[in-house]
């Protein structure tokens, strides 16, 4: 099979802030105003247009439109992604479709949110009457739930936990982007001590809600040497998940979407994890980088602890874990936290990483989660591995 | 159990799908699920369509409101709606009949609280009505 000529040709990202005042309209301006700069491009050639529905405007049901006119493009195609944390990645994937079925020539992949600012986000649904009232009103509980099944059936290691915490925060302190009160090194014992919120899930765990933005050019390798653009990675293999079992009442919760989909995104890609010189999890909590491990099948099932324990996992090492500081450790940006793990697999792709530049890198895999439900693990897993 | 009203606030029914039949038996202190006629198996929480056949053949069935503790956390920072109740004993139920459903584990010490302990049905009654709770079982 030819490969795709579809490639991410530029990246932007604004800094992670918290409480800015700012709402996602304002974020998506500067992340869109920083990819033109960066790729040099006009404009007016971007006809595709994929955003997230941000936590902060998803009372306004015509966000994507209302995009479209605070920013003055005029897109023959237009993606409003709800699939919270993976619609950077998912819109990437709808874009490369769009392209390849002649909607339009050059998308911008675009997720802006400022939850931090401004919450107007109601989940409304069966919650009210069936979860929020028994004080699973957050992530956090629910993970806690994952958490204890994930500990009976398996071993969880709390410095495993930890030295995801810890890696990340070191890579954040070479981040310029990342939250400057996260700008400061974590111990073991810190992480160790850090105040436990939903046993046993501690706050060190934990991703705080802040605000951003972040934006790709997605269009065909052609086009962009047109604009004479020279960096550009290839989005080699894409799969998604959502609401994995479904339709089974009590399925094994710590079996996730990712471990489905993990098989078909390496064949569609010609790789295998040894091959992968990144990892660029979804990272709202330890847990779910440390199950991704194993569901991508860096290791065993059930040895996640052993093998983060094992591994160099910091930009220097063997597998390179979320090289930005990751979500926990830059900063959440709201529902445009997908993009953050995805700007920084394409940053270190363009060898821009600076301070924390992974040697040589040509290959990332890259993840998104999007939404926690019932008694379950996360709505949506998306993957994708890029290529330079 | 204690006849004081939690700060739980008392749920709206029909908000997402028919619930009435739920909170009606809630009041009487008993627990209904979901049940797929077409498969013969229950659902929670209450669904528009069976999760297994995607048919509306569904009814209302009183369950034991036995189970086993499959996962578990305890809750112990502030949200609406806990005050007073924290720290928290949650977990997911999986009952005898098949489902899995969160709850509060009440009238019991959230440190006993564990995977694999049998639970039974404990209500705790809100400002309105009563709102399903698991308690440890005995023995």
């Amino acid at each position: 099979m030819a490969k795709s000529d579809i490639v991410i040709a530029g990246y932007a990202e604004t800094p992670v802030a918290f409480r800015s005042g700012r709402s996602a309209y304002d974020f998506a301006g500067e992340a869109l105003a920083s990819l033109i700069a960066s790729t040099g491009i006009e404009k007016d050639v971007i006809d595709g247009l994929s955003v997230t529905v941000p936590l902060s405007e998803a009372s306004n049901p015509f966000f994507a439109v209302y995009m479209t006119e605070a920013l003055g493009l005029s897109p023959t195609w237009t993606n409003y992604g709800g699939i919270g944390g993976c619609s950077a990645t998912g819109g990437v994937a709808r874009a490369a479709s769009a392209i390849r079925d002649g909607y339009c020539k050059a998308a911008v992949v675009l997720s802006a949110d400022a939850p931090s600012t401004n919450w107007r986000a109601n989940y409304g649904a069966f919650r009210g009457e069936f979860q929020d009232p028994v004080g699973v009103q957050g992530p956090p509980a629910m993970f806690g739930l994952l958490m204890s099944r994930y500990a009976h059936q398996f071993k969880l290691k709390d410095e495993a936990l930890g030295k995801i915490a810890i890696t990340q925060r070191e890579h954040a302190l070479l981040n310029d982007n990342a939250l400057p009160k996260f700008k400061k090194p974590m111990t073991m014992e810190e992480y160790k001590t850090s105040r436990v919120i939903a046993d046993p899930l501690r706050v060190l765990d934990s991703v705080m809600f802040c605000d951003g933005a972040n934006a790709f050019l997605v269009t065909t390798r052609e086009r962009a040497e047109t604009w004479g653009i020279k960096k550009m990675v290839r989005p080699a293999a894409y799969a998604e998940l959502t609401n994995v079992n479904g339709n089974q009442a009590c399925p094994d919760i710590t079996e996730t979407g990712f471990a489905r989909i993990a098989p078909k995104l390496f064949a569609k890609a010609g790789l295998k994890p040894a091959d992968i010189h990144m990892f660029q999890p979804y990272d709202d909590f330890t847990i779910a980088v440390l199950m991704q491990f194993e569901d991508f099948g860096f290791c065993k099932r059930g040895e996640g602890s052993d093998f983060v324990l094992a591994t160099d996992i910091s930009y220097r090492g063997k597998l390179p874990l979320n090289t930005g500081g990751g979500q926990i450790s830059a900063g959440q940006p709201g529902l445009a936290s997908g993009g953050l793990n995805l700007a920084e697999a394409v940053r270190q792709l363009f060898g821009e990483g600076g301070r924390r530049q992974i040697k040589d890198p040509k290959t990332a895999l890259v993840t998104g989660i999007g939404v926690i439900p019932y008694a379950r693990n996360w709505g949506t897993s998306a993957a994708m591995i890029l290529e330079a | 159990m204690s006849e004081k009203p939690t700060a739980r606030p008392a749920p709206q029914a029909n908000v997402y799908v028919d619930t009435a039949p739920f909170w009606e038996a809630a009041a009487r202190r008993e627990l209904v699920l979901q049940y797929c006629k077409d498969t013969g198996r229950f659902q929670h929480y209450p669904r528009p369509v069976s999760i297994y056949s995607g048919s509306r053949n569904i009814e209302w069935r009183k369950v034991a409101g036995k189970g086993t503790i499959y996962a578990c956390t305890v809750i112990r920072i502030p949200g609406p709606g806990l005050e007073g109740r924290l720290p928290l004993a949650v977990a997911t139920v999986e009952l005898d009949e098949g489902v899995r459903m969160i709850a509060n584990i009440v009238e019991s010490d959230p440190a006993d609280v564990a995977i694999g302990r049998r639970v039974e049905l404990a209500w705790e009654k809100l400002e309105r009505g009563y709102y399903p709770a698991f308690k440890l079982a005995k023995g």
